[in-house]
């Protein structure tokens, strides 16, 4: 398989750089681009894999980017924010973007989201899905937990299925209650607060401590394959 | 007008003696008259004389002295003039009548007099009262601090009072020396005090009509003051808050924006699974260096500013050339920039801190530069002008609004629109400051292509050994 093309959009040159050789250290192929028309345009013409957007540019912000980039690509975009930007970055999420990293962040940290987000981007057509102990057959609608069937209602299994169509990705309250819920549910979002909880009840371990589905706080959930417990 | 007011009351010796001596005066007058008139008129009518001079002594001194001087005009008259003379007795027995009515009717007219003048005074009073609250009212109505009118206010109070000294404090007055303090109130609250001198105890009647109603027209000046007060310190915070709000974005992320390009870079070199080659790895090296440098100038940066908002950028001044202080933040430049420095040769010179002088222009320097589009030039020029001499760097950048020229002498304000400022963003506001620090200008100015910012320091007066 050739290297993955991504592209990287910040309007500091000494990040871009930074990233520029440790992408291609990583055995990717790096486009860089500083500004919002320059991202467009280099999106349009090298046709990346997936792109790290900066949410702040000096011609716009990225959640105009990302708007615009979901027009006709599909490709995942990873924007990176700061400490201070949640709500640009609730938005930028909602506009299509599909995961975060939040600045000052470690190469590590960068690469595991940017893997992530390049395996869920591959057409896969497995109806069944399996994230640790957990497996849920989309087609079915049948969920298990460590071989032990689960008994979910329709909305729950809704839910669940959603995330586990993205496992790993990072999905909004808002992105969350349409695709469940419908349009009008948009932000009702103490709905889903109370689906997640009865969810938690039934697939995780421990529903105080959960491992499956994490809350991105301000942000969303994300179902997560669990890491291996430290303590027990 | 304390005078007058006050001569219905014997209140002192001295005056006492006064009052004595003119109603001997009056008496001895009237008998003198009726002396002099008996050859015409006959004696008992002109009894009616005495009337007259008691009526200026009870009008003057009221009825203390006027009753005296009443008896002492029937005994002078009884001596003088009635049969027979030189003894008190009287041999005609109608003649008690008269003495007695003539006693009667100067008591009676005094007393009516007494009261006349006291009504008149009573009511001078009240008018003074009243007009001094009505001005009072007028003024403070007209927003003016109650502060600043608070002295004008006591000295006419003083006047009303009849005290020679009156001060109003609120909440409460400074005290000073032997004065006399009361409470300004209306119902349970004190809105303040007034001092009076202790030898001039106020009237009660007048301490109690005039202060309470006083007291209250200050209350509501000074409620007008405090809810004044509190709304611009509402606004000064509010205001206070968004710029603290909006520095602390700009410092987070100018403090980020290295900090990322460090930790991408570090975390880049400590990770064995990447292939970086040589070149790669020098490359990672030297972002880190770069971004450490910047990291360290924006720390730098923030302790001048926050040096010359406390105001502790204290100069060290010398005489220094304009074109060395030119030469020293050109040199603050890389030597590859595109500067052209073209200085007339009789700039006078100024008397400034040197490194001081110097941050001003390598900042202007440095913005010029980084706005400028690749390949123009960035022109250093001066001139003397009215006492002061000017510098000026021009750039061919993008130019700033009308609007925003006074804007991007702030801390953290970007050129707004397409151009982007990289770097700080404390760059003008430090450059303004360490300007006035040394007695300078700082400004921006629009060119028909980019932008002129202009340093203004004044003129030194050359040293007089230069004659020598």
């Amino acid at each position: 398989m050739s290297a993955a093309r991504i592209l990287v959009v910040d309007d500091e040159p000494q990040i871009l750089r930074a990233l520029r050789t440790n992408l291609r250290g990583a055995g990717y192929e790096v486009f860089t681009a500083a500004t919002a028309e320059e991202a467009l345009a280099e999106a349009a013409a090298r046709q990346p894999d997936a792109i790290i957007l900066d949410l702040v540019l000096p011609d716009g912000n990225g959640t105009d980017v990302c708007r615009e980039l979901r027009s006709w690509t599909a490709a995942p975009v990873i924007v990176l924010s700061a400490v201070g930007e949640e709500k640009e970055k609730v938005e930028a999420l909602d506009a299509g973007a599909d995961d975060y990293v939040t600045k000052p962040f470690g190469l590590d940290e960068l690469l595991a989201r940017l893997r992530a987000a390049l395996r869920r981007a591959e057409p896969g057509g497995d109806p069944v899905v399996e994230i640790g102990e957990l497996r849920v057959d989309l087609e079915k609608r049948a969920v298990t937990l460590a071989g032990r069937r689960i008994q979910l209602t329709p909305h729950e299994f809704d839910l669940l299925a959603l995330l586990a169509r993205n496992p790993g990705k990072l999905l909004t309250h808002t992105a969350i209650l349409r695709e469940v819920w419908g349009p009008a549910y948009g932000r009702e979002s103490h709905y889903l607060h109370v689906y997640v909880s009865q969810l938690r009840r039934k697939i995780e371990p421990d529903p105080t401590r959960p491992r499956y589905l994490l809350t991105e706080p301000g942000a969303g959930y994300r179902l997560v394959e669990p890491t291996p417990s430290i303590e027990s | 007008m304390t005078e007058r007011g006050r001569r219905l009351h014997v209140t002192s010796w001295s005056e006492l003696a006064v009052g004595i001596l003119a109603s001997a005066g009056f008496v001895a007058l009237a008998t003198a008259a009726i002396a002099v008139l008996k050859a015409w008129i006959p004696i008992l009518s002109l009894g009616a004389l005495y009337v007259l001079a008691v009526l200026p002594i009870a009008v003057l001194w009221g009825l203390t002295l006027a009753i005296p001087a009443a008896v002492a005009c029937v005994l002078a008259f009884n001596w003088f003039f009635l049969p027979p003379t030189h003894t008190f007795t009287l041999s005609d027995g109608e003649n008690w009548l008269a003495l007695a009515v003539y006693v009667v009717v100067a008591i009676v007219t005094s007393e009516l007099a007494v009261r006349a003048r006291r009504r008149a005074t009573v009511a001078e009073q009240r008018e003074r009262e009243a007009a001094l609250l009505a001005s009072v009212a007028t003024s403070l109505l007209r927003g003016e601090p109650l502060g600043n009118e608070l002295d004008r206010i006591s000295d006419r109070v003083a006047g009303v009072l009849h005290v020679s000294h009156a001060r109003i404090g609120i909440p409460d007055v400074e005290q000073v020396g032997e004065l006399v303090t009361r409470e300004l109130s209306i119902g349970d609250r004190t809105v303040g005090a007034i001092a009076t001198a202790p030898e001039q105890p106020l009237d009660p009647s007048v301490a109690t009509r005039f202060l309470p109603a006083l007291a209250s027209l200050l209350a509501v000046a000074a409620d007008r003051d405090e809810l004044q007060r509190e709304a611009l310190e509402a606004e000064a915070l509010r205001r206070s808050d968004a710029v603290k709000t909006a520095i602390l974005r700009a410092v987070s992320h100018d403090l980020r924006s290295p900090l990322t390009a460090i930790h991408a870079a570090a975390s880049g070199l400590a990770n064995p699974e990447l292939s970086l080659g040589d070149e790669d790895r020098a490359e990672l090296v030297e972002t880190i260096g770069v971004e450490s440098a910047r990291l360290s100038r924006l720390v730098t940066d923030l302790l001048d500013l926050s040096r010359l908002q406390a105001g502790a950028a204290e100069p060290q001044r010398a005489l220094w050339a304009v074109e060395d202080l030119v030469a020293l933040a050109r040199d603050e430049m890389p030597a590859d920039a595109p500067v052209s420095v073209g200085l007339p040769d009789n700039l006078p010179p100024v008397e400034v801190d040197a490194a001081q002088v110097r941050r001003v222009l390598a900042n202007v320097l440095e913005n010029a530069l980084r706005v400028s589009p690749p390949g123009a030039l960035v022109r250093v020029g001066a001139a003397a002008e009215h006492g002061e001499v000017v510098v000026r760097i021009e750039d061919e950048g993008p130019g700033i609004a009308a609007t925003d020229l006074e804007r991007v002498f702030e801390p953290f304000q970007r050129g707004s629109g397409a151009d982007t400022y990289r770097g700080t963003g404390l760059g003008l506001a430090i450059a303004r400051g360490f300007a006035e620090a040394n007695g300078g200008r700082v400004w921006a100015e629009r060119l028909t292509e980019g932008t002129a910012v202009a340093l203004a320091l004044p003129a030194a007066e050359p040293e007089s050994e230069s004659a020598e």
